[in-house]
C-alpha cells in the first residue's frame, strides 16, 4: 500500500511541471503581471526543470507550449517557441558544465538564457513587423531575474516532495 | 586552447542535438521547427491558411476550459464583493439616477447637435442591419498586445480589417480569422494606427495606441486649435472603416493630445462588427 502510494505521488510530482507548463500557456498566465513589476514564469519555469530534471519536462511538451502562448498572446506562430527553446538551451548547455548545483549557479547562469531568449523575441518580432513595448520587456526581464530565487525555491520544494 | 575549444563544442553538442533521457526530440530540430513556423507565418497560401486557423481554433476552446475555474472563483468574488458593497452601490446608483434625469435634456441638445454635425460631414452611417454581434470569448490581455478573441469568424462572414464597435463607439479591427473565433486588435494597442477626424475643427489626425496608456493624435496641423473635449471620429479616409464611427473625446496632458475613449475596454463583453 505504502509503495502504491509512494508511486501516485513520484508519478504526481512527475507530472506537475508538465501540467503547469500547459497550465500557464493555455490560460495565459505565462507572464504574471501585477501592478508595479511583471514576471516570466514561463522562463523560469523551463529554466529550472531543464536544468534540473530534464527527462520531467520534454522538449517537446516546451515547443508545444510556446505555440499555445504565441496562440492566446495573437503573436505570430513560433516567436514564444523558439525563446523558449532558447532559454532551454542554455539551460541544457549549463547543466551539462557545471557539477554542483546550487541557487547562486543557477541565477547567474539564468542572465545569459534570459538575455538570448529577449534578443530572439525581439529580433523575431522585428521582423515580424510587430510592435510591443520594449521598456515592458526590459523591466519583465529585471523582475523575471530577481524573482528567480523564489520559484527557485518552490521548485526545489516539488523536486524534494517528488523523492521523499 | 584548443581543448578548451574542444571541450565547449562537445557541450554545445551534447545540449542542443544529443536527445536526452526520455526526449524525443533534440533541442536543435525543435529550434528550427521553430524557426520554420515563423517563416511559415508570412507565407499566405491555403494549406498554411487552414492549418493555422485549425490551430487556433482548438487552442482558444481549449483555453477557454482551463480559464474555467479562474473565472468561476473570479465570478464567485465578484458576487460575494457585489453582497458586500450592496448599499453604498445603492446610494451611488440613487446619486447617478438623479444626476442622470438632469442630464437628459442635455443630451437631447447633443444628439441634435451630433446629427447636424453628421450630415455636415456627410457621412454614411452604418445601418443596424450590416452589423453582427459577438461574445468576447478570450479576453487575455497579453502585456504586449491590447487584443481579444471573439466567438465568431469566417462562419458569419468575418474579414480582416472590419471594423470593431462597442454599441455604437469604435474600439479596434479584426486582425486575423479563423473558422470559429476573430481576433480584434483594440484601439489602444501599439501596433494600432487609425485615421480619425475631429470635431468641431475637422481636422485630419491618426490615432496612434501606446498599449497602456490612452491614444494619442499625430500628424496634426503645426498650428490647430484642438481643445479639451473635442469629439473624435473615424475619418474613413483609409477606405476601410465608415466614416463618423465615435471613439472618443479629446484630453491635452503634459502637452500630449491623448484621446479619452468612450468605452472601456476593460469592461467589454459583447461586441459589433461591421460587415
Amino acid at each position: 500500500m505504502a509503495y502504491i502510494y509512494k508511486q501516485i505521488k513520484y508519478k504526481f510530482f512527475e507530472l506537475l511541471p508538465v501540467l503547469l507548463l500547459f497550465f500557464i500557456s493555455l490560460s495565459g498566465n505565462s507572464i504574471v503581471d501585477l501592478k508595479f513589476f511583471s514576471i516570466n514564469v514561463h522562463y523560469i519555469l523551463v529554466y529550472y526543470w531543464v536544468l534540473r530534471k530534464p527527462q520531467i519536462l520534454g522538449y517537446g511538451y516546451i515547443f508545444l507550449s510556446g505555440i499555445i502562448s504565441d496562440v492566446i498572446f495573437g503573436f505570430p506562430l513560433g516567436i514564444n517557441a523558439l525563446s523558449l527553446l532558447i532559454i532551454a538551451s542554455v539551460a541544457a548547455y549549463i547543466r551539462v558544465v557545471t557539477v554542483r548545483v546550487t541557487l547562486v549557479n543557477d541565477w547567474i547562469s539564468f542572465i545569459p538564457a534570459l538575455l538570448f531568449a529577449n534578443f530572439i523575441y525581439f529580433f523575431s518580432l522585428y521582423f515580424s513587423n510587430y510592435s510591443i513595448d520594449y521598456l515592458y520587456l526590459f523591466k519583465n526581464s529585471i523582475f523575471t531575474f530577481v524573482f528567480y530565487p523564489i520559484l527557485w525555491g518552490i521548485f526545489s520544494m516539488m523536486l524534494n516532495l517528488s523523492k521523499s | 586552447m584548443d581543448t578548451n575549444r574542444e571541450d565547449i563544442g562537445i557541450a554545445i553538442r551534447s545540449a542542443l542535438i544529443d536527445k536526452g533521457t526520455k526526449q524525443k526530440f533534440s533541442l536543435f530540430v525543435l529550434i528550427i521547427l521553430s524557426i520554420i513556423f515563423i517563416f511559415i507565418e508570412t507565407i499566405e497560401t491555403k494549406p498554411f491558411n487552414f492549418f493555422r486557423i485549425f490551430l487556433k481554433d482548438i487552442i482558444y476552446r481549449g483555453s477557454i476550459a482551463v480559464s474555467i475555474p479562474s473565472k468561476s472563483f473570479g465570478n464567485f468574488t465578484d458576487y460575494v464583493k457585489e453582497h458586500v458593497n450592496l448599499y453604498s452601490n445603492y446610494s451611488q446608483l440613487k446619486k447617478e439616477n438623479e444626476e442622470l434625469k438632469n442630464n437628459i435634456s442635455k443630451t437631447d441638445f447633443l444628439e441634435l447637435e451630433n446629427t447636424q454635425l453628421r450630415k455636415l460631414i456627410e457621412e454614411q452611417i452604418a445601418s443596424s442591419s450590416n452589423l453582427v454581434s459577438a461574445r468576447v470569448m478570450l479576453d487575455k490581455q497579453s502585456p504586449y498586445l491590447n487584443s481579444f478573441v471573439i466567438n465568431i469568424g469566417s462562419n458569419k462572414g468575418i474579414k480582416n480589417g472590419m471594423a470593431a464597435l462597442d454599441g455604437k463607439n469604435f474600439i479596434g479591427r479584426i486582425v486575423d480569422v479563423n473558422f470559429f473565433s476573430s481576433r480584434v486588435l483594440l484601439i489602444s494597442d501599439l501596433n494600432s494606427k487609425i485615421s480619425v477626424l475631429i470635431e468641431p475643427s475637422a481636422y485630419h489626425a491618426i490615432l496612434s495606441g501606446h498599449g497602456r496608456n490612452k491614444p494619442t493624435l499625430e500628424y496634426l496641423p503645426e498650428k490647430h486649435t484642438i481643445q479639451n473635449g473635442d469629439k473624435v471620429y473615424t475619418s474613413g479616409q483609409e477606405g476601410i472603416f465608415s466614416p463618423g464611427i465615435p471613439i472618443g473625446e479629446v484630453i491635452i496632458e503634459n502637452n500630449f493630445i491623448k484621446v479619452l475613449l468612450f468605452s472601456d475596454l476593460s469592461q467589454i463583453t459583447f461586441i459589433n462588427i461591421i460587415l
